[in-house]
Order: structure tokens, then sequence, then C-alpha cells
């Protein structure tokens, strides 16, 4: 337990290419594994570590968040002392546009990491999913004698801008280079979640706002790995970064697997959520389900196969859902098949449509749409 | 101005030991058995007082009350974590020159009159713990109101065959109640209490003191308080309730109740939402069903992992059943373990509960009557070894925890 650890979380993040799923929200509130959001996994974190004075930067869309959040009750956060404090989009500067990027965001909130009693602080953006224990990457930070401790994960790069570091001796990072170009073979990436003493980080991000930077990975974390000692701390298991819809997809699917669901639920503290009162499923007697994984609250009669069912999926007879995501309250009536098909939620899809999408380019169906 | 009055309180009589549910209660007091899935009894009467705009309840306890106690918390469930009322659990206390234990269901209400005065309210609900149903009782006290009742007693119609099984109400033309028979042999009419009561306070509070002093009574509301009343001519009205109730005292009938779930024509729809029933929530991932599982016909909660075969069953949450097991017209407490081919029928498995590989437990009913169901119990954390087996109507205990 820490509590001499505050944290701030990036709602939204430019970097992410997820398109439809993200028009009606922010990268943090985006529906995963049935019946969580994105959001739930840091916080959960967060406060499974004793960490409880979290700020919340939203940028656009988030309205969404804020009905999921609401006083931070279900991750028992809503305390007298420290708790959640979310900070809607603001105009910070003369040309007044909304903050451009993470050294903008943390300026203009600086009263309040000046008036937060802790010493040290988590940034870390929010379309990651894994079970992540703050007390034992703390307990580095302090062994490394660390300036910044960086978490990292083992994957391949994509398209996406990625931070991709080496180090020789111990982890401590001794390169650190910026890619978006894919690349077959793996390698250790930053997960955008950085420790900091507070003080040292508020002494960068102010040298960079008056230099007038906007790259936090750019002008703060590469510009200073020579002078700064920036350790990685290598996540295990499963860790999820969520930047495109291959990605999404993927990482949702892996979750099928009992093992890779223990690692992600269960490794270092539970994973909590708005909680929604939902029944239990109800499977009829048309029901025909395999190697799937249904949240509550659903009404089962048809076959599904290699798929997710978020809160309050309805399958009416005859209907047919393959290796496909259908999120909270989607509704496939009769004899309508899906496959490959992410559907957001309360989206329709009538009676006999078929929708397939591949493995590699699954389709996508936007929030409220009938089929 | 910031009044701590109350217009009416619910007083939920929670202590008694159900010890007709055997080693189900055992370390755990009756309206904190899990039901249905995903709740546990006592959120069928809680979510009722809440949706019927009742936010004071005083919660009686007083056998095991541990899981009760943690279970209710600060009723931020059913959000009755109030800065003005909410739920208290209210156990029995010493006082200055005595202390007793609850002698009866009338006594419990009597020991806590002082909680009661607190709130000084017009009505007292008084409510049991072993319940399933839902109930408006807004509707019910506009009508104690309407007949300027000095006590409402909810009934229900049953059958004339059943009735002799029940509390009875025999009704003038305009429902005033002019008789109360305990279980009659030869019932005079169908309307049975459903053990929900709404008193005027004042004349309540009145009633219960001067019972306390009849050294020669059982201080219970259905022998004592309801007969002294109508003796002395108060009014007393029945309510008709016309819906899903049952009583889930005996093995039979929880296990009746819970497969009512699986029934849409039993009238009991946990799926409406102008209606919630809410439940304390364990964090806890969507439930996987696997390769091998074949599930119709049942209810499924969160975290469980499937690999077998269910049909017309209701499963809790964390219930792991293994690959090639079979689980028919049978309820799975939460946490419970049914191994590889196992077989399980008519059946309620405990909370925690480990049913080893290929062990059989319970089995087809041959003759099979309503109300009186052979139902087999595996208790909780009991465990059954490898290959075992359980009699039909048996109930294998689990070691035992405070001893």
């Amino acid at each position: 337990m820490n509590n001499n650890i505050m944290s701030v979380i990036f709602a939204s993040d430019n970097e992410t290419k997820l398109n439809e799923l993200t028009i009606h929200r922010t990268t943090a509130s985006l529906p995963f594994c049935g019946r969580y959001r994105f959001i739930d996994f840091t916080l959960s974190n967060l406060v499974n570590s004793g960490i409880t004075t979290v700020g919340i930067l939203t940028k656009n869309n988030y309205s969404s968040l804020m009905d999921h959040i609401r006083m931070g009750r279900d991750w028992d956060l809503n305390r007298k002392n420290n708790g959640i404090a979310v900070f809607p989009p603001y105009v910070s500067n003369t040309a007044r546009s909304i903050y451009k990027g993470k050294i903008e965001g943390l300026y203009g909130i600086i009263d309040y990491l000046d008036n937060a009693k802790e010493e040290y602080i988590i940034i870390t953006n929010s379309n990651i999913a894994a079970n992540i224990d703050y007390d034992d990457v703390y307990d580095m930070h302090i062994k490394n004698g660390a300036d910044i401790t960086m978490l990292t994960y083992t994957a391949k790069t994509n398209t996406t801008r990625k931070v991709v570091v080496s180090s020789k001796t111990r982890g401590r990072v001794d390169e650190l280079l910026i890619s978006d170009t894919p690349s077959d073979k793996e390698c250790e990436i930053g997960a955008n979640i950085y420790l900091f003493k507070k003080d040292l980080l508020r002494k960068l991000v102010e040298d960079a706002y008056t230099r007038g930077s906007i790259d936090f990975e750019q002008n703060i974390i590469q510009a200073n790995a020579s002078t700064l000692k920036i350790y990685a701390y290598p996540l295990t298991g499963y860790v999820a970064i969520i930047d495109d819809i291959k990605s999404y997809y993927n990482e949702s699917m892996k979750l099928l697997d009992t093992k890779e669901r223990d690692d992600l639920f269960f490794k270092n503290g539970k994973i909590f959520t708005k909680v929604k009162d939902s029944v239990p499923t109800v499977y009829r007697d048309k029901a025909e389900v395999k190697n799937s994984l249904i949240a509550d609250g659903c009404d089962i009669n048809g076959k599904v196969e290699n798929s997710i069912l978020f809160r309050g999926v309805i399958v009416e007879e005859g209907a047919s859902i393959k290796d496909s995501i259908v999120m909270e309250n989607g509704k496939v009536l009769k004899n309508a098949c899906l496959s490959y098909v992410i559907s957001d939620k309360n989206v329709t899809v009538k009676e006999d449509r078929q929708i397939s999408g591949y493995a590699t380019y699954p389709v996508v169906i936007v929030k409220n749409k009938e089929v | 101005m910031y009044s701590n009055r109350k217009e009416c309180v619910a007083m939920l009589l929670a202590g008694g030991q159900g010890t007709r549910l055997g080693c189900l209660t055992r370390d755990m007091a009756k309206p904190a058995v899990p039901f249905g899935g995903k709740y546990r009894i006592i959120d069928f009467p809680l979510s009722n007082c809440i949706n019927s705009g009742i936010d004071t309840i005083g919660v009686l306890t007083q056998y095991q009350p541990f899981d009760l106690n943690q279970y209710i918390g600060n009723g931020q469930p059913w959000d009755l974590d109030r800065l003005s009322g909410g739920v208290f659990v209210l156990p029995p206390y010493m006082r200055a020159k005595s202390g007793e234990w609850y002698k009866g269901t009338a006594n419990a209400i009597y020991q806590n009159i002082a909680f009661i005065d607190r709130f000084s309210p017009e009505y007292v609900l008084v409510l049991s713990g072993d319940h399933i149903y839902k109930m408006d009782y807004a509707d019910m006290l506009k009508y104690h109101k309407e007949k300027n009742a000095d006590c409402t007693i909810a009934v229900i119609d049953v059958p004339y065959e059943e009735a002799s099984r029940f509390g009875i109400m025999n009704t003038n033309k305009d429902d005033s109640v002019y008789e109360f028979e305990e279980k009659p042999k030869t019932p005079k009419s169908t309307n049975a209490s459903m053990g929900i009561y709404i008193f005027t306070w004042a004349k309540l509070r009145k009633y219960l003191i001067e019972d306390e002093h009849d050294k020669n009574s059982q201080n219970d509301f259905g022998k004592n308080i309801i007969p002294n009343m109508l003796g002395d001519g108060q009014k007393l009205f029945a309510y008709r309730f016309s819906g899903y109730w049952k009583d889930v005292g005996t093995i039979s009938s929880l296990w009746e109740a819970n497969m009512d779930i699986l029934d849409e024509d039993s009238g009991i729809n946990l799926r409406d939402p102008s209606w919630k029933i809410y439940a304390r929530n364990s964090a806890i991932p969507p439930h996987n069903i696997g390769k091998n599982a074949l599930v119709r016909h049942s209810l499924v909660t969160e975290g469980c992992n499937i690999d077998g075969k269910v049909a017309h069953s209701v499963i809790s949450s964390s219930v792991k059943i293994g690959k090639g097991a079979v689980v028919e017209n049978s309820t799975v407490m939460p946490g419970a373990v049914i191994g590889d081919n196992a077989v399980v029928k008519y059946s309620i498995i405990g909370q925690n509960a480990k049913i080893g590989s290929g062990a059989v437990v319970g089995g087809d009913l041959d003759s099979p009557k309503k109300g009186e169901w052979e139902i087999t119990v595996v208790g909780p954390d009991a465990v059954v070894e490898d290959n075992g087996k359980v009699e039909i109507n048996a109930m294998i205990e689990g070691g035992k925890k405070d001893e």
C-alpha cells in the first residue's frame, strides 16, 4: 500500500486509430471484455496499490466517461480526502484553444499537482488493460535510484507511434527511439505509463511548456534520456495496448483463454467497474454457446461461438454469432448472422441480415445503428 | 429544516435460524442464503423497500449474523447509504438492568422501540427475511391510510388444499379481518398471511408493551399481537396481493423458487427494469462457456467457467463446471466446483462446495410431487470425493468453521 503517490490519467489519446469506436467516447470509456471500460483497469490498479489521488484529464466526448465514473464510488474513490478529480477540456493558453498534448495538459493542472500532498506521481494513458502492481513499480523505482521509471511491454511495432527502448544494464534505458514503422521483430515498447518524483515532473513540464514543446514522449522523455536515469519496468503476462481496431479485436479475443483472463482479472488485485445490477444471463432452449465470454443480463436463444457478449445482449432463435464482439444491449434478431463483427452499444441487427468481416479486418457497426 | 422524521420505518425480521434449511443455514442466517444466481434472499425485501420509497430499515439479526452483516454493509448496493435513515443492523443488546435474546418476532420489535422512536414514524412496516416476491409497499401503505386501519396484513390467495399450511385471515366483505387462524385444519378462507404487516406505530407500540408484560405470551406477531388486537376490536384489514410470492423456508421450496425463475409463466420476473432487485456485486469478469459446453434453459452468472452440460439449472457466480459434467434441475451456489464427468441432478449445491470428478449427486425423481421435492443437498464447503455418490434426498454437511 502506498499513500505517497498520486496519478494523472489522460482519458483521450491522440495516437489511437479507433475510428468508429471512439466517435462517441474517449478511449478511457471504450468498452472491453463484456462489462468493463478501459479506465476500469487503470483505476483498479491504482486503487489496489493504495493510490487514491487521481486526476483525469479529458479532451472531448467525455460525457460517457463522466457517466461511467460518477463520483468514483465503484472504485472506492468517493473519499473525503483525495479521490477522483475530473478535468473537463479547458482553454489554458493565449491562443484560446484546448490543450494540445500532455505537456500543456499537465501545465494546466499544475495547481492541482502542487496542492496534492503526495511526493510521487504516475502519468498514464487509458488505452491499456493489464493487472499492474504499482507497489512493485515504486519499490523498483527506489531500488534503482531512478529519476523516471517507464513501464514497458514486449510486442511488435505497428503504424501507431511507439517509444521503443533498449537497455544494456539492468533495465537502465540507454536508447530510446520513437517509431511508427511496423516491424515483425519483438521489442520493448513503452506503455505510456511513467513514475516520477512530482517535483521533477513539474520542473520538466514547466521547462518544456515555456519552450513551446508539445510532445511529451519526444520533448520530455527522449530529450532527457542521456541526462536522467530512466529505468524500464517490463510488464509481464497479459498486456493489451489498444491503438487500432485490429488490436482491439485481437486483444479481446485473447481473453477467451482462461489463463489470460485469470492474469488480467486476478493477478494482483480485482478489477472494478460500474455496477449495473443486471440479472444473470438466461439460456433458452435453442441456445448453443461455445468458447465464449458472456456478461450478465443477456438473453440467448441462438448460436454463439468464439465471441464476447456484453451486458444485456439479446440473441434470438436461429441467429448466429461467430468470432464477434457484441457490445451492451445489442440485439441480434431471428436468423441474423454475424461473423468477425464488432458491434457497438445498442446496435440492432434485424431478421435474416448477414454481416461478415474478416479475421484481419473485423467490421465495425457504429453505436445505436440498425442494420 | 433538517428532521430525522420518517413517515414509515421498515423492520425486517432476519434473526430466525431457519432450521428447516438444514446445513444451508448452519453457518449463516436464512436471509443471507444465496438465491437466483446473484442474489441473497434479503435482496428482495431490501429492494422492495427502496423501490417503494422506504429508506429507513432496521434489520433484526440474532442467529449467525456475520455473513448478513458483511453483506448489508453500509447499504450502498440498495442505495441505502443515507445521511438520514438508511439500513441499520440491530442485534439484541444489554441494557442497564437487563438484556436478553430476541424471544419472538414481537419481542424483537419491542426491544427496538427506542430505535423506531428516533424516527417518530406514523407507520411501521414489519417484514420477514425469507420470502421471494416483488411488492410495492407504498401501495399497501396507501391502502392502510385509506382504510384508516390500525394494522394491515398482506394476504395472498392460496389453493384451498394448501391453506392449512398458512396463517389464514378470515375477512368481512370490506376486507376487514374478523378472525385469524394459524394453520387451521379446516380453513374458512384461502387468504394466507404473507408475513407483511403495516401498523400504525402508536397502536403497535402500546400492544408490544402490553404483550411484554404478559408472562404467558410467546411474543409472536401471529400468535399474540394480531389476536390481541382483534380481540380488542382494533381495525385490521387484509391487503390483497396478487403476484408471485414464495416462502423459501424449506429445501423443497427454496429449490422450487430457484426453478420458478427459469419458468417465464411463474410470475417472478427479475428482468423488469422498473422494479430491479439489487444485490451486492463482486468484481468478477463475464462467465466463460467452454468448447465442450452445452447450456440450455438455465441462468448463468458472472465469473463462471462452464465446460459441461447444464440444463434447467440456476448457476451462481464463480462456479466451475468441468468437462463432461452434467448439471440438471439444480441450483449451484457461488464458488462451487463440479468436477469433470460428475453428474448433479435435482440438487442444491452450497457455496464453495466441491463435487469430485465422476461423482454422482442426486438423481432423477421417480414420482415428483409439487411442494415436496426430494432434493439432494451438498452443504456449503462440503466435499464429495471423486467418484463418490450422494443419494437422492440426502444432505451432506461441510466441515465446521466455528468449532
